[in-house]
């Protein structure tokens, strides 16, 4: 076997485990995400009986968001509504998610580095409107 | 608005948003506003439930390694720096405005999906310098022929800049606006077909993603509509994939692009009616 073609085979089963990797990262994120919400509504509706939850939100970011439900964790009563605000915030973070480990596959695998800079901006701006307020 | 309605109307818009091909968003958010809902607060929730749909279909396709990554990444500088765009645009604009925009961008998609489909994909001779650069090019293998099909991408100069567009109308709308990014791989990049469906869902929940952290920090977003809608839509699209593989039936199809035209008229004539 000639050096080119044993190198395009490795590149393609590079390819084929990032495709995998990337597949897993965007499936698991939503099965979490799901999995949160579905429980989080089950248990309020096992507490209050009504299926809907009550939502008061100010203008805050993702972080703020699910720190805010963290620090009233201590109140029985919003243990299913911290519940669903992880679900929301693991899906909000199911792309970004995404795109951290083709970043670390271009960088670590791959070696691209042209794609490195083309993904760590893409990062840097989902980043920077993650902090948005 | 109740529980049980938002997530019956979020079933029925992710059902007919797979059938049709459109996604969940060009009847959620008419719907919801029928009810009764301001909206802002209907896109706002419309383009949260466009990741988990966009993340979930996105998620079979890449591993069937027909989605081509690079494409997507960077054709995805453009669009999420026009979904913060268009989402800040969105805050400050009035509602009938925005009742107008969607109706003309559901008409515009409506057509697009009739348009593209009927030429047959043929490799482009030649690849422009900078897309080559750009490593835009790839493989993949075709079930229905069972051949494996090279292809390279053209002007990416034209589409990256064209794609800030789509994700400025993404962004503005709440929607994944799926068949503009086709549309844009197809006629200006010159992808096959399927490459470009795959990678446009790819593309959507990123773009998404910078569209909600706008409306979540304006404060639009309600976690709690957000539970029902998102559990729905998702629930909708699964069966509505799995059906559309099952019945390849035109004349649903049709009833369901039917709906759609119906639904775009309808919002710009409430849109006018709000101006006039």
């Amino acid at each position: 076997m000639s050096g080119a073609s044993r190198e395009q085979e490795r590149a393609s089963a590079l390819e084929g485990r990032m495709d995998v990797l990337v597949s897993y990262v965007l499936l698991g994120g939503v099965l979490t995400a799901v999995l949160f919400v579905v429980v989080g509504l089950a248990w309020h509706w096992l507490n209050t009986g009504q299926l809907g939850v009550d939502y008061r939100i100010s203008g805050m970011n993702l972080f703020e968001f699910v720190v805010d439900d963290l620090r009233q964790v201590g109140s029985a009563q919003l243990r299913p509504r911290l519940l669903v605000s992880i679900g929301i915030a693991a899906l909000m973070l199911t792309p970004y998610l995404r795109v951290f480990a083709s970043l670390l596959f271009f960088a670590f695998a791959e070696h691209n580095w042209k794609y490195v800079a083309f993904t760590g901006f893409v990062l840097s701006v989902l980043t920077y409107s993650l902090f948005l307020r | 608005m109740s529980f049980g309605l938002l997530f019956l109307v979020s079933i029925v818009a992710g059902f007919i948003g797979a059938m049709s091909g459109m996604g969940g968003g060009v009847v959620l958010i008419p719907a919801m506003t029928l009810l009764g809902m301001n909206i802002k607060q209907a896109i706002a929730i419309s383009i949260v439930s466009v990741i988990a749909t966009s993340s979930g279909s996105a998620s079979a396709y890449v591993r069937d390694r027909i989605t081509n990554l690079k494409v997507g990444m960077f054709l995805e500088m453009f669009t999420i720096l026009g979904a913060l765009v268009g989402a800040t645009i969105t805050l400050s604009t009035g509602n009938a405005i925005l009742f107008i925009l969607f109706g003309v961008v559901l008409l515009f998609s409506w057509v697009a999906l009739f348009v593209q489909r009927h030429e047959v994909w043929r490799a482009h001779p030649w690849q422009d310098r900078f897309t080559r650069w750009l490593q835009l090019e790839g493989s993949y293998y075709d079930q229905p022929t069972a051949q494996t099909i090279q292809y390279h991408a053209v002007r990416a100069y034209f589409g990256g800049p064209l794609m800030f567009g789509a994700g400025l109308i993404a962004g503005m709308l709440g929607i994944g606006a799926g068949a503009l990014k086709v549309l844009i791989h197809d006629l200006v990049m010159g992808l096959p077909p399927k490459v470009s469906t795959t990678t446009s869902n790819l593309i959507i929940g990123v773009t998404a993603l910078a569209g909600t952290s706008v409306y979540l920090a304006a404060g639009v977003i309600d976690p709690g509509l957000v539970a029902p809608v998102m559990l729905g839509i998702l629930l909708g699209a699964f069966v509505g994939t799995r059906v559309l593989v099952r019945m390849r039936n035109e004349a649903v199809r049709r009833f369901f692009l039917v709906v759609l035209l119906v639904l775009g008229v309808e919002m710009v004539v409430r849109g006018l009616g709000g101006i006039l």
